[in-house]
């Protein structure tokens, strides 16, 4: 079975048709203050959606830790087969701490149901509420995925500090500041890099009715060329350098080493620079898609 | 009793007979989710190879060993999401959207109809897939035959799905409750996560206890290691007795534990 | 022996309120609110094989929640019906196979396979003998002229065309009861039509007892007889679709065409509708209709003169109006 990254969950419900915020004569342009303030009250409503579905976040939590224990399990009984302390220049207890930073990468980076759900609207065609609703849709789905994450990384604040609180014993002590926030950029990056990616991919649907597939082979692969298996230093060559160059290992590597103080100095700020460009590049991507796609676009059903 | 069997077993083929057209009629994206399949095993096979190149044994499981029970959970967790997956995945879908009525209005039985209403074709030949590794496996093995571990290991295969299947289905029931869920299909991976490993990592301190739980209250591990260890390791006849009970008792809570569920949306609908 | 039987059946929900904003939304993570509604309140009724009853109410008057119950779909708070001698909650399968509910605005069919495909699934759930199936499926593709669509994938029928596969579908296993939530939703004035001719033709060959609701008049005085009337959950009338007009539509339209320019001070005897050259509509009351009629050809010279009941949606309309008023005074 393939990992669970590209699933099929249903994008944020319709949101009900947004008031303009001043009646009156519209002006010329969307001035950039009410537009935000739009973005912002979209970003609110999904908030609070997020927010009442306790019970369902509750038991996805206690979900979320089984693949976390039975991985420490698995790597711990590879350890102990091996009888080394190190592979591919990560002792045990990194290579812990490794997998568990991973998870904290995908929590920015990856976005279930993005781009199966905007492929989906295309398909049964209700995109067209974003035609008639003075609305863009990459900046409906950016909101309301942020809210989606703010929401998601708050409420599992307190069980994420548990789990690192009982896996201390991997970590060794917090990094300086600087890595800090190198680290926090680095993640802030990995949203972008895994939004406007997931957007492009969703934006297939234009011109492939079922995308779905399409969404699992890249998921698929994703799940092991970003790094989120194993850490990418593990493979053999070529692999491991080929894979540090493509744009995937900012989506659950780069963010990792990053904390875990492995990259430093220049390399870092380049790695940085890069990932910025990979974010910008996917997003020009994505925009030219859905102009693209729009021009084209027919609706299913009615 | 007779009549009603073959009543659902015709039912069943017409019902893979209308999904199997509609793969076709996406051709293009059936051949993609066999070959993202396929890359998934790739995938699974590099990882392990990466791990056996550092080491000759996980939790004392040979190499040849390890790749039967990867072979064995692939095909059996390949069976369950071909029959089950994604129908269980849309359940929350038809309970959210109210279309779930049209289900409980014919006259069938509602689990059948909402467990098995598609067949994915696209992870059935993953059966196929499982079952090469495990050939593969058992070559390299040396693997001696033994009509003995074949049985077992068929009877308990079968009692895997059966035990996987009362999962899935109260992990389903349970998105009555859950206004939305978190998708079933994510549910499931995260749950069957259990499943993919040898039962022996669970070893140590606080690990043993644990797997112990997995085994005799949530019986979860039983599902692909008592197979795998039936043919290639050892044949203990308590534990295969104890997985064919846990599979007729699993089978009894889940369809008592739906039930319940759909009487709850019953009298919360409107 | 009534095939509906329904006494003071009940259905409370317990709703969650959910509070306002963010602050009410973190506040409901921990404590929730819930508030009690009555969908029906103990409404009773029967129904006799062969009849054709329409279901009014405004929006979330319990309609559907009534028909649901019917179904089998949703548990009674209290009260009980017999549905075909069944009681509908128990969903035993004899009961399900002999009735159908059709819902405007949902889609039982399958979406990418042609309804022909999904008609066969049908056939098998439902165990209809090969040769009664094809006979009735003949039937219903002429009566309802969708003979070159049912090998077409569902997704790219019109509303009308797929409403139609939708309504063949409910009825190929020869239903005894056809309960209807809003049929002709959305539909246009032609697709309406052949759905009427459809239901009423039907209705002739086989008997089948129907039950609808409707917001379109048009499909209550094109099928039924008797209406059934319900606002806030309770009965307000039940009768004959003639006696509802009677009994609610006090007034009636008087449409005068006069020989010369409609003349000034039509007031005194009612509401003056429409006044323009020769004509004026002037709505009187019942009783007094004979009189003013007398009173006027004495005034003036008339070329021509209709009495009309004023239109149904008017008359309904009243009669939930008044209903709410009476309910918001109690």
């Amino acid at each position: 079975m393939t990992p669970p990254d590209a699933t099929t969950a249903p994008l944020p419900r319709p949101l009900p048709p947004i008031q303009p915020e001043a009646p009156g004569p519209a002006p010329p342009r969307p001035a950039l203050l009410p537009s935000m303030v739009k973005y912002a009250r979209i970003f609110r409503v999904a908030l609070i959606e997020r927010m009442t579905y306790r019970s369902d976040f509750l038991l996805g939590t206690i979900l979320r830790f089984l693949p976390i224990v039975t991985t420490i399990l698995l790597w711990r009984a590879i350890y102990e087969g091996s009888g080394q302390t190190e592979l591919g220049g990560f002792n045990y207890r990194e290579m812990i701490a490794y997998l568990l930073l991973t998870n904290i990468s995908r929590m920015f980076s990856s976005m279930p149901g993005l781009a199966g759900g905007v492929a989906r609207e295309v398909r049964e065609g209700t995109l067209k509420r974003y035609l008639i609703q003075p609305l863009d849709l990459i900046g409906y789905l950016l909101s309301s995925r942020v809210a989606h994450k703010v929401a998601y990384i708050t409420m599992s604040f307190v069980p994420y500090a548990v789990l690192f609180y009982l896996c201390r014993g991997y970590f060794d002590g917090f990094p300086d500041p600087l890595t800090l926030l190198a680290y926090a950029v680095s993640l802030i990056l990995a949203f972008m890099v895994g939004f406007y990616f997931e957007v492009s991919v969703g934006m297939v649907g234009f011109w492939f009715l079922e995308v779905t597939s399409l969404l699992y082979i890249v998921m698929t692969l994703n799940f092991f060329i970003s790094g989120h298996m194993l850490p990418l230093d593990l493979l053999p060559q070529p692999w491991a350098g080929i894979l540090k160059v493509l744009p995937f290992q900012y989506m659950a590597y780069f963010p990792a080493v990053v904390f875990q103080g492995k990259i430093r100095g220049t390399e870092l700020l380049l790695h940085l620079g890069l990932e910025l460009f990979w974010a910008v590049a996917f997003l020009v991507l994505a925009r030219t898609l859905y102009r693209a796609g729009l021009r084209r676009y027919s609706a299913y059903g009615g | 009793m007779v009549p009603g069997v073959t009543r659902y077993a015709r039912l069943m083929g017409g019902l893979a007979r209308f999904t199997l057209a509609r793969e076709m009629a996406f051709r293009g994206n059936f051949l993609v989710k066999v070959s993202v399949e396929l890359l998934w095993m790739g995938i699974l096979i590099a990882f392990y190879r990466t791990v056996f190149a550092k080491t000759s044994h996980i939790a004392n499981w040979s190499e040849p060993d390890y790749f039967f029970f990867v072979g064995c959970f692939f095909a059996l967790n390949g069976l369950i999401e071909t029959l089950f997956l994604e129908n269980c995945n849309e359940f929350a879908e038809l309970v959210r959207t109210g279309d779930l009525d049209f289900l409980l209005l014919k006259p069938i039985d509602e689990q059948f109809l909402i467990s098995c209403r598609r067949i994915d074709w696209g992870t059935a030949p993953n059966l196929v897939m499982g079952a090469i590794l495990m050939i593969i496996a058992l070559v390299q093995k040396g693997w001696v035959f033994d009509p003995t571990r074949v049985a077992a290991f068929f009877a308990t295969f079968a009692c895997g799905v059966a035990i996987a299947y009362s999962f899935m289905m109260m992990l389903t029931s349970v998105s009555v409750w859950m206004v939305r869920n978190t998708s079933l299909m994510e549910m499931w991976w995260l749950f069957s996560s259990l499943a993919r490993y040898p039962r022996e990592i669970f070893s140590g301190r606080w690990a043993e206890p644990l797997g112990n739980v997995f085994t005799f209250i949530i019986p979860i591990l039983l599902v692909s290691n008592v197979p795998a260890n039936v043919m290639v390791r050892v044949l203990d006849p308590g534990m295969v007795a104890w997985t064919v009970t846990v599979a007729l008792a699993s089978l009894w809570v889940s369809r008592r534990f739906f039930h319940v569920a759909l009487r709850s949306y019953r009298s919360a609908s409107s | 022996m009534p095939i509906i039987e329904v006494e003071d059946l009940t259905k409370t929900y317990r709703v969650f309120q959910k509070r306002d904003g963010l602050m009410g939304a973190l506040r409901g993570l921990y404590r929730r609110e819930y508030k009690e509604v009555k969908a029906v309140d103990r409404i009773g009724f029967s129904i006799e094989p062969g009849e054709m009853v329409a279901f009014l109410g405004p929006n979330g008057a319990g309609k559907t929640t009534t028909l649901k119950m019917l179904s089998g779909l949703v548990y009674p708070t209290s009260g009980d019906a017999r549905v075909l001698g069944y009681t509908p909650w128990r969903r035993e399968d004899a009961f399900r196979r002999q009735f159908a509910l059709v819902m405007g605005q949902k889609n039982q069919l399958w979406w990418d396979l042609p309804a022909g495909d999904s008609f066969q699934l049908h056939r098998e759930i439902y165990s209809i003998p090969k040769e009664e199936f094809d006979r009735t499926l003949g039937e219903l593709v002429e009566l309802l002229g969708v003979q070159k669509l049912t090998r077409q994938a569902v997704r790219e029928l019109s509303l009308g065309e797929r409403m139609k596969m939708e309504l063949i579908a409910a009825l190929l296993h020869g239903p005894k009861l056809l309960l209807l939530d809003e049929p002709t939703i959305g539909l246009d004035v032609v697709a309406q039509a052949a759905i009427q001719k459809c239901l009423r033709d039907y209705h002739e060959s086989r008997g089948v007892t129907m039950l609808l609701t409707s917001h379109y008049m048009r499909d209550v005085e094109a099928l039924c007889d008797r209406v059934i009337v319900i606002t806030q959950g309770r009965l307000v009338y039940d009768g004959p679709l003639a006696g509802i007009i009677e009994r609610f539509g006090e007034s009636k339209l008087v449409r005068l065409q006069f020989e010369e320019p409609a003349p000034e001070g039509l007031e005194r005897f009612g509401e003056v509708v429409r006044r323009e050259g020769p004509f004026a509509d002037v709505r009187i009351e019942r009783a007094r209709v004979a009189e003013t009629l007398g009173a006027l050809l004495n005034q003036h010279a008339l070329a021509d003169v209709s009495v009309e009941d004023p239109p149904l949606e008017e008359v309904i309309a009243k009669v939930f109006e008044e209903a709410r008023l009476a309910h918001d005074a109690a």
